[in-house]
């Protein structure tokens, strides 16, 4: 059996060289629109790869969740009340025992000033345990402590951007004007990388009790991070939350939440919504060149087998059965596709680096990738060459005796 | 008794080119019994090379009734014909049809490649054969690199690797010179006395002569001899 299916295999390959032309042509029509396949792939991964490290950072991983305040849309204007979330809502949550860190934040955008600049900006109020939820400590300075938060403290901690941007040399100890009133510097952040809209270098962070009592006079909170568990099923942590907010607030049967939760799940779907559309953009024009390239496979495919028709005529006089002659064909353009899909991965990795030397999108190495190239090699490769393989089975050996 | 490979009865053959229909075959009978040397001649168009192509299974008559070797092959699908040209016919060809890319051997080889084995013995025949044949030299030389008569002997050679009851051959000699195609036949003279039932087609007398009967076809049917 072994040698047969060798002898096979070689008459195969045999064949398909001895017309090197065709062989090159069918294999830069593969191989071209499968470098763009992958490349667009890749690249789409890449970006996700991206976004899941930056909300790592932000310890927005597997374990977080980030309930806001209002409801209605994820993105634009809430349809209900927004100052229904408090801080007994957040004290009622923490009792659940998968409930690692609730971190609640009251946040407005505030006019804030030093020695006549002026700036709207981001103004926190937070908790102490603000830097463990977010994984954000100061670089000098220290956070906001029990202390500030028991006695209103007028302090500040600010972003890594906040002192150029007032142009101050040594921030710390130096008073700056947040909505008419002085507060004291304490701390500078570590320089957090940004993605889209969040700048989170140009916030200023101030104990929530101040911010509640003397700086946006109201009792309500914008939202509140929390971290679990490790292995805390987030599908019933979200269940569980949900049904201790909503009987809070008094909503009962189809009156909508008031709150909204992000999972990470949801947040990484937000940020690669757009970059999906783009996807399926390209990916309909990759598979539009896929097709291109699987037209151009077949007619060469039945170039070959118009000039190999004599070949395959003796093979069935011989004894070769219809399917045999199939099976022929097809295995030819499965070695076919298992070359491109290898060449159009390897060139797609060369792509990629050149890419990344132009845009922010940083290389992604991926077996993925690789398995992609090589099923959509296949499934075209294959596919267009079935026509042809059908009609080369049906060949008449009874050519064979015609006159020449 | 001597069994009967080959018994045809009434077969006709009809081709269309457009609308035009041209009965090649008008009702031919023939039985060839096992050991026979059978040589068909005929005009050009006379419809040799369509009813060889019906004995040899490559084609299928319109009516008529065809016994191979003692089985009736009319119904048979293309898959159970395939087998039985691979076990029991060898094909030798005016225009020789071997693989281009292929070495002597492994077109020697060939039919063997469609019964899913090939072991060292086959391959040792396949030598066997090729020197018998005189082209020990040649084992691995491609086609092109042969002369036509050599050509012509590696098709007999591949014709003969699967021990077949019956030899087809369709003008052997007819691209070969004098001297080329003498060898052919004495070999083909050979081969029938060893056992193997041959039938040819030809319409070179001195060819035809080679063989113990001679047929010749006219006007679609055997003349009476
Ligand atoms: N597939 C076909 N379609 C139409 N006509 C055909 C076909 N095959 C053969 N013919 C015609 O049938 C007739 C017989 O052809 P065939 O090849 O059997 O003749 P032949 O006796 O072998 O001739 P030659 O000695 O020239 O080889 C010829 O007139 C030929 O043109
Ligand atoms: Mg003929």
């Amino acid at each position: 059996m072994k040698t047969s299916f060798f002898q096979f295999l070689k008459d195969i390959f045999k064949e398909l060289f001895s017309n090197k032309i065709n062989f090159v042509f069918m294999f830069l029509a593969l191989t071209i629109s499968l470098v763009t396949l992958n490349t667009i792939y890749s690249l789409g991964l890449s970006a996700k790869k991206q976004v899941m490290d930056y909300l790592a950072n932000l310890q927005f991983g597997k374990d977080a969740m980030f309930i806001v305040a209002g409801g209605g849309r994820i993105i634009g204007l809430t349809t209900t009340r927004r100052d229904t979330l408090k801080l007994e809502d957040v004290e009622e949550i923490k009792k659940l025992d998968f409930v690692k860190l609730a971190s609640p934040i009251s946040i407005g955008t505030l006019e804030v000033s030093y020695k006549g600049v002026a700036e709207k900006l981001k103004v926190e109020g937070v908790l102490p345990n603000y830097v463990f939820a977010n994984n954000w400590y100061p670089k000098v300075g220290r956070f906001i402590n029990e202390k500030d938060l028991k006695t209103m403290a007028k302090v500040c901690v600010v972003g890594a951007d906040i002192p150029k941007k007032f142009n101050i040399k040594n921030i710390l100890g130096e008073k700056i004007k947040i909505a008419g009133q002085y507060f004291k510097v304490i701390g500078v952040l570590e320089s957090k990388p940004f993605f889209g809209h969040h700048r989170w270098d140009k916030r200023i962070f101030i104990p929530l009790t101040t911010a509640q009592r003397r700086v946006f006079n109201k009792d309500y909170i914008e939202g509140v991070k929390l971290l679990f568990r490790k292995g805390t099923d987030i599908k019933i942590a979200e269940k569980k939350i949900k049904e201790i907010l909503r009987k809070r607030h008094k909503l009962f049967g189809i009156e909508p939440d008031d709150f909204r939760i992000i999972t990470p799940e949801l947040a990484i779907s937000i940020f690669t919504k757009t970059m999906r559309t783009i996807n399926v953009f390209l990916l309909a024009i990759a598979l539009i060149s896929l097709t291109i390239s699987g037209v151009i496979i077949m007619n060469l495919m039945y170039a070959n087998i118009e000039e190999k028709a004599p070949v395959i005529a003796l093979r069935i006089a011989l004894g070769a059965d219809p399917r045999k002659i199939i099976k022929h064909y097809l295995i030819m353009s499965f070695f076919i596709a298992i070359i491109s899909g290898i060449v159009g991965w390897i060139l797609s990795i060369f792509l990629m680096q050149i890419i990344s030397f132009f845009t922010p999108l940083k290389t992604f190495f991926s077996w993925k990738v690789f398995i992609f190239s090589l099923s959509f090699a296949t499934f075209t490769s294959i596919t267009f060459t079935l026509m042809p393989a059908i009609r080369a089975s049906k060949i008449e050996p009874a050519i064979l005796l015609k006159t020449l | 008794m001597v069994k009967k490979l080959v018994i045809l009865k009434n077969i006709t053959k009809t081709y269309y080119t457009g609308k035009v229909a041209y009965q090649v075959l008008k009702g031919i009978s023939l039985e060839v019994e096992e050991g026979e040397f059978l040589a068909i001649m005929g005009a050009s168009g006379s419809g040799k090379s369509t009813l060889l192509n019906i004995i040899g299974l490559l084609d299928k008559p319109d009516s008529g009734i065809y016994i191979f070797d003692g089985q009736e092959v009319n119904q048979l699908t293309k898959k159970e014909l395939a087998y039985l040209r691979n076990r029991k016919i060898g094909f030798v060809f005016q225009a020789f049809y071997l693989v281009p890319w292929a070495t002597a051997l492994e077109n020697v080889l060939l039919p063997l490649l469609y019964r899913g084995k090939i072991n060292k013995e086959d391959e040792k025949k396949a030598v066997e054969l090729l020197k018998r044949l005189r082209l020990e030299k040649r084992i691995n030389a491609k086609p092109n690199e042969l002369s036509g008569g050599e050509q012509q002997r590696v098709a007999i050679a591949r014709a003969l690797i699967t021990n077949p009851k019956l030899l087809l051959a369709d003008e052997p000699t007819g691209n070969l010179d004098s001297k080329s195609s003498q060898e052919v036949m004495n070999i083909f003279k050979e081969l029938n006395e060893n056992g193997i039932t041959i039938i040819m087609v030809t319409h070179d007398p001195e060819i035809a002569d080679f063989a113990k009967k001679i047929k010749i076809i006219k006007d679609g049917t055997f003349i009476k001899e």
